[in-house]
């Protein structure tokens, strides 16, 4: 109780300057008062969630604004294999995501990557651990298989990667054109998984080259083959010279060869390999026609994509298909086409294309490429490892039905594109962790599921992220209803350059160019931080009973004086970011 | 570094060099400018200082009394209506003892509506507590700021600095900019005792109870009593640093006068120019530039104007139902001296109507010729008939 003697002045001297209370009422705990509690406590954003390779994207754009980037560099790295890769093919369902997308526009997550990427400086990947003395074999060097070797090779263990074609990177080499992805980007980044020691023998086919028996050697295999097998279009004319599939094509381009395709070519399809080849027949001075049996709205294909294609000159022609291939002397000449309508829902819940009876037309073509679906070639695998839907079966983390055999990237997972290879490479690693340390992969899914499901964390698994993180509340995503808006300037997102059409058909340069630093560094600075606190000090400034404190030692956070806090929740309310909860006391 | 600035970036410059650590102001001819140019120095991070934007003068004072209650070093600046809208606020500043700097733009009060100067904004906040220097060029503005922080720490006051609308405000002169070094040798930031601390929470300003509110007010008039030679203390400083000085008052020529003109502000400029030509037609005339208004120089103005036949003031002001002001002190001063010079007070100049060279000679010549001060004592110059 406080001291209740009344202090009487008697003298101008004693007296303070000014009107203050002499007696303190520091006794009087009014924290005693409270019934719900403030606390700081980290959330997901949304990005993060949203990321199926499972970057911490909060972090490196919190660390690229403070152009820290070699420190935001290395925070990719630790999901990542591949952030010059993905910060140019990636999709980025990031961006998607983002809270700022409600706002304004969505920060530019893909371009910051791609800057933090090709910067140079900062230290190289080194293994976490100890080498274990356990070996696994990765069948398949794409973006799946390097991610869990990469990881694999972090967590100590010994890599050796067997790849059917002659050089590493799967269809990041083979299947994406120059100038979307350079080989001495795809080369910079596989040396770096190099570099932690993993072997990648090449020319070496699993099921031709070696059979599937002689991997029992090691411990664990990961399986992450691809399909390569291009679907045919099972029309007359098929095997006519000038036919060859789109993937075929592809992949003799990118390895610098340039097939006679002639002046007029088709292509059949309309996901992304049939654009990236009717984009690769324009630089070869081809005029090209795109053909696609359903309408513009199902084409598989990423929009941003079938619009550069079109920009340079490729015709998109909608709800037709081919029913013959016409042939002169062994060679192509053309199509026989025919014009095709919406039906209802098919299992993949587009509507089917039927044809429509009598619609039949000519076109001219001197070679057609066919690009409607690859599939893969699995009759190396062993018995025990069970099928569905022409894939491998896996679990949520990669795990055949064969012991010891794990699965992943587009081999195995259903939506196929880079950073879903990288995530479910990811998984896997985790998960073979796990199975040669003889522990059970259940144990730890909910700590290092991002948003308790989807893409996988593992700097969580392996406790190398921030400090602070493994304290998190690592299952709620952060909503933008979540958000006080009150404290967001509306921003002009950073656009990346695109070279001009005349360039672009030239040659194969890279179609976009990065960000500059201070293009980088400006959209980064747009980030929200959705649940993330930022020590912006709204708390601190906000709360009425002064109870929000700096840490005393100078270190990051906050303390709530509990003594004093009245749990009138002004501080969660102000936090800009949602990084605050109240709960009941 | 010579600079030729405006009378407003001269003060932002002195903000600047101050090292301010908060800022609030709400927009107002003729002061906006100096607060523009100061969210611009901490836009681009030259000035470390939080900048708050605010809805209202009232709340740019309410503001400053909050951040100089937790011990920041701060400052605003107004102009007329706006100071007006603060007049609350400036009595809570003056009463919490806090250090606070303020320039006003004198600005004539509405209505008419006058964006031009005089001085009815600021004497109309005689008595809140705080003190007041009025300058006469932009040099003296940039000066006088950097020096009101230290007198402002030193006696626990608050301070006014006022300078004339457009004369100086929007007049380009060239300013010595002093060296940031010695800016900061002159007024190092001190943490004062009794500012808001977390650590040691006390209640402020609350409940004052007869038996010690008295006291309080004394110890207000004491910082006053105190401030008058504490004013010239700085002053001296300054000028063993910066090399220029102002004093409470200047007096100029005065020892032998007969007649003194009194002035404050730009006005002393053409009175300076009028003194030299009639000292050379043979005229005793001196000049006493009024500088410090707020605690009220008694001392220096006896010095200066006892002995003295007659004393004229120049009042850009006026205390309607009564006169000028600066003639009402002066009077008041003088008041129980026996052998007191006539003092004859004028009105001029109000709402920015100028003050040239060859009205102050008319007055001076014209009160030459006068036995004794009219008898409703106003003297209105330059009315029209």
């Amino acid at each position: 109780m406080p001291d209740e003697k009344a202090i009487i002045y008697k003298t101008l001297a004693e007296m303070p300057e000014i009107v203050i209370s002499q007696a303190s009422m520091r006794w009087n705990h009014t924290g005693s008062w409270r019934y719900m509690k403030p606390r700081h406590l980290n959330k997901v954003p949304p990005c993060n969630h949203g990321c199926p390779a499972g970057n911490d994207i909060e972090q490196f754009l919190r660390l690229a604004s403070e152009k820290k980037f070699a420190e935001a560099r290395a925070v990719i790295k630790q999901e990542n294999p591949f952030p010059r890769v993905c910060g140019r093919v990636c999709y980025h369902p990031c961006e998607t995501a983002c809270n700022r997308a409600k706002f304004d526009a969505p920060t530019a997550i893909n371009a910051v990557e791609r800057f933090l990427g090709d910067y140079e400086g900062g230290e190289t990947v080194k293994p976490e651990r100890e080498a274990s003395g356990k070996t696994v074999a990765v069948v398949g060097s794409g973006p799946a298989g390097l991610t869990a070797a990469y990881h694999l090779a972090r967590m100590g263990h010994g890599v050796t990667v067997y790849e059917s074609k002659k050089k590493a990177g799967g269809l990041l080499r083979y299947g994406i054109p120059a100038y979307r992805l350079g080989d001495d980007v795809l080369d910079a980044e596989i040396a770096d998984v190099e570099a932690l020691g993993v072997k990648i023998e090449c020319g070496a086919q699993v099921g031709k080259d070696l059979p599937f028996d002689e991997l029992k050697k090691f411990d664990a295999v990961f399986v992450a083959c691809g399909v390569h097998k291009s679907q045919k279009l099972g029309v007359e004319g098929e095997d006519a010279q000038g036919v060859m599939s789109g993937l075929e094509f592809l992949a003799r381009v990118n390895g610098g060869e340039r097939p006679a395709i002639g002046k007029k070519v088709a292509v059949i399809g309309g996901g992304n390999s049939a654009v990236d080849a009717a984009r690769c027949a324009l630089r070869l001075g081809a005029e090209v026609e795109l053909y696609y049996r359903r309408s513009r709205v199902e084409m598989p294909a990423y929009e941003a994509e079938v619009d550069e294609a079109e920009e340079e000159g490729a015709a998109i022609n909608i709800l037709a298909t081919p029913v013959k291939i016409n042939v002169q002397d062994g060679k192509v000449v053309g199509l026989t086409m025919t014009k095709m309508a919406l039906g209802d829902p098919d299992e993949s819940g587009r509507r089917k294309p039927e044809p429509v009876p009598g619609s039949e037309f000519d076109v001219r073509a001197d070679a057609v490429l066919t690009a409607i679906g690859e599939k893969g070639d699995l009759e190396f695998l062993p018995d025990g490892v069970k099928l569905e839907w022409g894939k491998i079966l896996i679990d949520e983390f990669g795990l055949t039905s064969h012991p010891g055999v794990f699965a992943g990237g587009d081999i195995a997972q259903s939506t196929q594109n880079v950073a879903y290879a990288i995530g479910g490479g990811k998984k896997a690693a985790i998960a073979i962790d796990r199975y040669l340390g003889g522990e059970k992969i259940e144990d730890i899914g909910g700590r290092i599921l991002i948003g308790g499901e989807g893409p996988v964390s593992v700097s969580r698994y392996l406790k190398t992220g921030r400090a602070h993180a493994q304290n998190d509340d690592f299952h709620t995503v952060v909503p933008f209803e979540e958000l006080n808006l009150n404290y967001f300037d509306e921003s002009e997102r950073s656009e990346r350059n695109t070279l001009d059409k005349a360039a672009r058909l030239a040659g194969f340069g890279e179609v976009n160019a990065g960000l500059t630093e201070a293009e980088a560094v400006r959209d980064a600075d747009r980030c929200f931080h959705c649940g993330v606190c930022t020590m912006c000090d709204n708390c601190y400034v906000y709360c009425p009973d002064v109870s929000v404190r700096h840490k005393a030692d100078g270190s990051w956070g906050y303390d709530i004086d509990l003594d004093y806090c009245k749990g009138c929740g002004i501080c969660v309310y102000e936090c800009p970011r949602s990084a605050m909860v109240l709960e009941d006391e | 570094m010579k600079k030729v600035l405006m009378g407003n970036h001269a003060a932002s410059w002195a903000v600047k060099l101050s090292r301010v650590q908060m800022i609030s102001a709400y927009p107002i001819t003729p002061q906006t400018q100096i607060v523009e140019e100061l969210s611009e120095m901490c836009g681009s991070g030259e000035l470390k200082a939080k900048f708050m934007k605010v809805e209202s003068e009232h709340s740019a004072m309410a503001s400053c009394v909050a951040a100089s209650s937790a011990g920041a070093r701060v400052f605003t600046a107004t102009s007329a209506n706006g100071l007006a809208l603060m007049h609350e606020v400036l009595h809570w500043a003056a009463g919490a003892r806090l250090p606070i700097v303020m320039v006003n733009v004198n600005r004539a009060m509405a209505p008419g509506w006058s964006i031009w100067t005089d001085q009815c904004d600021s004497l109309s906040q005689r008595d809140t507590g705080w003190m007041q220097l009025y300058v006469e060029n932009n040099q003296e503005v940039l000066d006088t700021v950097i020096q009101a922080y230290k007198i402002a720490e030193k006696v626990l006051l608050p301070v006014m600095v006022c300078y004339d609308a457009f004369f100086l405000s929007h007049t380009y002169e060239p300013v010595d900019i002093p060296d940031q070094k010695l800016v900061d040798e002159f007024i190092p930031y001190v943490k004062r005792k009794n500012i808001l601390d977390p650590q040691s929470p006390h209640a402020f300003n609350s409940l004052a109870m007869p038996d010690v509110y008295m006291e309080m007010r004394h110890k207000i008039q004491l910082a006053h009593e105190r401030a008058l030679d504490w004013v010239e203390e700085v002053d001296a400083d300054f000028e063993k640093a910066f090399g220029r000085s102002y004093g409470a008052v200047e007096a100029v020529q005065c020892d032998d006068a007969d007649i003194v003109l009194v002035t404050c502000s730009t006005t002393s400029s053409p009175a300076r120019l009028v003194v030299n030509e009639l000292r050379g037609q043979g005229m005793k005339v001196g000049l006493l530039k009024m500088r410090l208004f707020r605690p009220f120089p008694v001392k220096r103005i006896k010095e200066a104007l006892m002995g003295r036949k007659k004393v004229i003031v120049i009042d850009r002001n006026i205390s309607f139902g009564k006169g000028g002001i600066f003639a009402d002190e002066i009077k008041g001063a003088l008041s129980n001296e026996s052998d007191r010079p006539e003092v004859y007070g004028y009105i001029m100049g109000l709402g920015g109507r100028d003050i040239v060279p060859e009205a102050l000679k008319e007055i001076v010549l014209e009160v030459n010729d006068m036995d004794a001060p009219p008898e409703h004592a106003i003297i209105w110059k330059g009315l029209k008939p």
